[in-house]
């Protein structure tokens, strides 16, 4: 934890045997009696001054009266020794103790919620670590459910999530590397890896790219972190995976990604990803592998009519001489009165309006809005003619599909690119949607995310991962790796 | 090399429209295991080759010409049929059996039949392509030489091919829906065979090099 940048350590503030002075210099820095939570405890030791340094909020309360007691006990049974420090050492009943020599480490510490402790005549400062973060325990995420399986969900503590992924991979060459980013936050980040398969050049990567985030503070935790790492611009697209579960992210650490986690955000990030790792769900590997392959078409199935469906029907509304013979009965019975563009429009509108809401309304009046979504907007609206039947029908068969992906990010890309599609079609017809599509999939197929191509293995075409992606393949009979990631160990089962 | 012959000249091996359809399959499914053994022939080949230049196991055991083969085989197949759904929904007024075209076969090459075997022809003459890619840009990696080369394509067989093809009416007269779906098509199916290709043998070329460090 005090590994630093070379350049910071020249700067850095030395700890003066003189406690006074000590006192004076930290109480100035992190406003001793102005803050309420930031405190100071003296007490005397063997005739010399000792000061406990500590943040009210973030420690353990009890391990640190522990602390306390056991230093008065010293005072009141032990001779005085020579050597008072090396005394007190012996006395502090905790697992982990430091040494540091400069103040700047030690408020850095003391702000993370360890205390430390200032010996008179001495200039170095011993750091015990006596955090306790205001938190959950692991629960189910929300978003991420499955009907069978573990219930654990990462938290907002880091030191628990590298715990949760440890009880999974008990590997001696699990690498979890923590550092510091954000000038004035300081958050926590530990970059997850297992030596000998991961690739060390990804490895490297990631961790570079983190060193060098240069901002005050990371607030939104794992997303600000993305948007350094994958350098996303304006491309919709997600170009990582998030999860909030324990078993993925192992599953992933397996297979020879990296994966990251940043303090105070429950889900963690999952490098390098590609377009499919986001249609995929840990359910389907919990079901028979036949099983997990039909959820997986029924959900491809829908995520292509969510992107399709949509804008090919009012194609074939505006344009009902493309249809096939055999699909006359596509369109719209009654000539609308508003035009269909428009109902449309106002039918996706109103969809994401309620998704909003939905999220926005407290649990008590989510009924309420049930009823106004249901009866007024639905019922009401085709009676009075705003909209037709068909028009709710397909608006709604788009917003199921784009519900039923795994991933929450993709599922609103796949929505926004479908109001392009129905802007083109709209606009140009038959040229405007073949156009538009190509263009997406062009720019989508010019993505690399860390010199991975999102669109792999479909582009570039790998016949044998595609099939893996299709197909949930059995656990027995995936030996190897898959070659994205450029594993160092290709095989995850021995050959034989 | 039968196999190179009977797909440029398959007129020849199919000369009488007389002949009971079933048979044209049969010749048709022939060619195609023809290819695939071909392929893992060589295949087998190579990895002889790899074990005699002790190459570590576990390096992806593709070869490249075999990664070429199959990449234009489905580079075929996939876009084949998504010309085929374009042409059902009546975006192109010609389907895959524009392959067809050019050979009197009978009346079953309007129907769905010819369709279908149109993409099987597409996706043989893919092979061809794709090795036509391998010889032209191989060595860039990037997706603009996929692009250029899809656009390439659809220029010579709609515009320089065109009088070939005795159902198509010339560039000019062709309606704008045709034009512009087809054209998209070919781009995207250029993208998907040269992308695949410049993109393995960069990864095989990487490999190789990291091989030469260690050793």
């Amino acid at each position: 934890m005090s590994a630093e940048k070379s350049e910071e350590k020249d700067q850095k503030q030395p700890i003066s045997p003189k406690i006074r002075e000590n006192e004076k210099i930290i109480s100035n820095r992190v406003g001793i009696g102005s803050s309420f939570d930031v405190d100071v405890r003296r007490l005397s030791i063997q005739g010399k001054e000792v000061q406990f340094y500590i943040v009210n909020g973030l420690t353990d309360t009890p391990i640190a009266i522990e602390l306390l007691k056991e230093l008065m006990f010293l005072d009141a049974v032990e001779v005085e020794q020579f050597d008072v420090k090396k005394q007190i050492q012996n006395r502090l009943t905790h697992v982990q103790v430091e040494f540091v020599d400069n103040i700047d480490d030690a408020i850095k510490q003391m702000l993370s919620g360890l205390t430390f402790l200032l010996i008179d005549g001495e200039s170095e400062a011993i750091v015990i670590d006596v955090r306790q973060y205001p938190g959950r325990g692991p629960e189910e995420p929300d978003t991420e459910k499955v009907v069978r399986g573990a219930r654990d969900g990462y938290t907002e503590n880091i030191i628990e999530n590298t715990g949760l992924t440890r009880r999974r991979i008990r590997d001696e060459r699990l690498r979890n590397e923590i550092l510091q980013v954000g000038k004035r936050s300081k958050t926590d980040i530990c970059i997850s890896y297992i030596d000998g398969v991961a690739d060390n050049d990804l490895v490297n990567i990631v961790k570079k790219e983190l060193e060098n985030i240069d901002i005050d503070g990371l607030t939104m935790a794992d997303k600000v972190v993305e948007e350094y790492i994958v350098k996303q611009g304006y491309n919709p697209f997600p170009l990582v995976r998030y999860t909030e579960r324990p078993d993925v992210a192992a599953t992933h650490l397996f297979e020879g990604h990296v994966v990251v986690i940043v303090d105070a955000s429950p889900s963690v990030i999952i490098f390098p990803t590609t377009f499919f790792h986001h249609v995929q769900h840990a359910e389907e590997y919990r079901q028979a592998p036949m099983i997990g392959t039909f959820l997986r078409w029924v959900r491809f199935l829908g995520m292509f009519f969510s992107l399709f469906i949509l804008p090919l029907w009012l194609l074939f509304v505006m344009q009902p001489s493309l249809l096939p013979p055999d699909f006359d009965f596509i369109g719209l019975e009654e000539s609308p009165t508003i035009p269909v563009f428009v109902q449309i429009m106002f039918g996706e509108l109103g969809i994401e309006l309620l998704r909003m809401a939905a999220i926005h309304t407290p649990s008590p009046l989510a009924t309420a809005l049930g009823l106004v979504a249901a009866l007024l907007i639905g019922e009401i609206a085709i009676e009075v003619g705003v909209l037709s039947a068909e028009v709710i029908l397909y608006v709604a068969i788009g917003a199921i599909g784009m519900f039923a992906s795994p991933s929450y990010e993709m599922g609103i890309t796949l929505k926004m690119i479908r109001v392009l599609l129905l802007v083109a079609v709209a606009a140009f017809k038959v040229p405007g949607i073949v156009i538009a599509t190509t263009v997406m999939f062009i720019l989508v197929a010019a993505i690399k995310t860390l010199n991975v191509p999102y669109l792999w293995p479909f582009l570039p075409f790998y016949p044998k991962a595609l099939l893996d992606t299709l197909i949930r393949m059995s656990v027995p009979s995936k030996k190897r790796r898959p070659s994205i990631v450029n594993p160092r160990d290709v095989y995850k089962q021995s050959k034989a | 090399m039968i196999s190179t012959t009977v797909l440029l000249f398959p007129n020849f091996f199919l000369f009488t429209p007389g002949y009971k359809m079933c048979k044209k399959y049969l010749l048709l499914g022939m060619l195609f295991f023809e290819v695939i053994s071909m392929s893992q022939n060589k295949n087998s080949e190579n990895q002889q080759n790899q074990q005699q230049d002790q190459i570590p196991e576990g390096v992806p055991s593709m070869s490249f010409p075999v990664y070429v083969t199959i990449t234009g085989m489905f580079g075929g197949l996939i876009w084949g049929i998504v010309g085929y759904v374009a042409f059902i929904l009546n975006f192109i007024r010609v389907g895959p059996a524009m392959a067809l075209m050019p050979w009197a076969l009978g009346p079953w090459k309007e129907t769905w039949i010819g369709q279908i075997v149109g993409i099987l022809v597409i996706s043989l003459i893919s092979i061809g392509v794709a090795f036509l890619y391998r010889l032209l840009f191989v060595k860039i990696n990037s997706i603009w030489p996929g692009l250029l080369f899809g656009a390439g394509l659809w220029i010579i067989v709609f515009g320089l091919l065109n009088p070939m093809f005795p159902g198509l009416k010339s560039l000019f007269n062709l309606d704008i829906n045709t034009i512009i779906t087809s054209a998209c098509i070919y781009v995207v199916y250029g993208l998907f065979i040269g992308y695949s290709i410049s993109y393995e043998y960069q990864e095989q070329q990487d490999e190789r090099a990291q091989q030469s460090i260690q050793s």
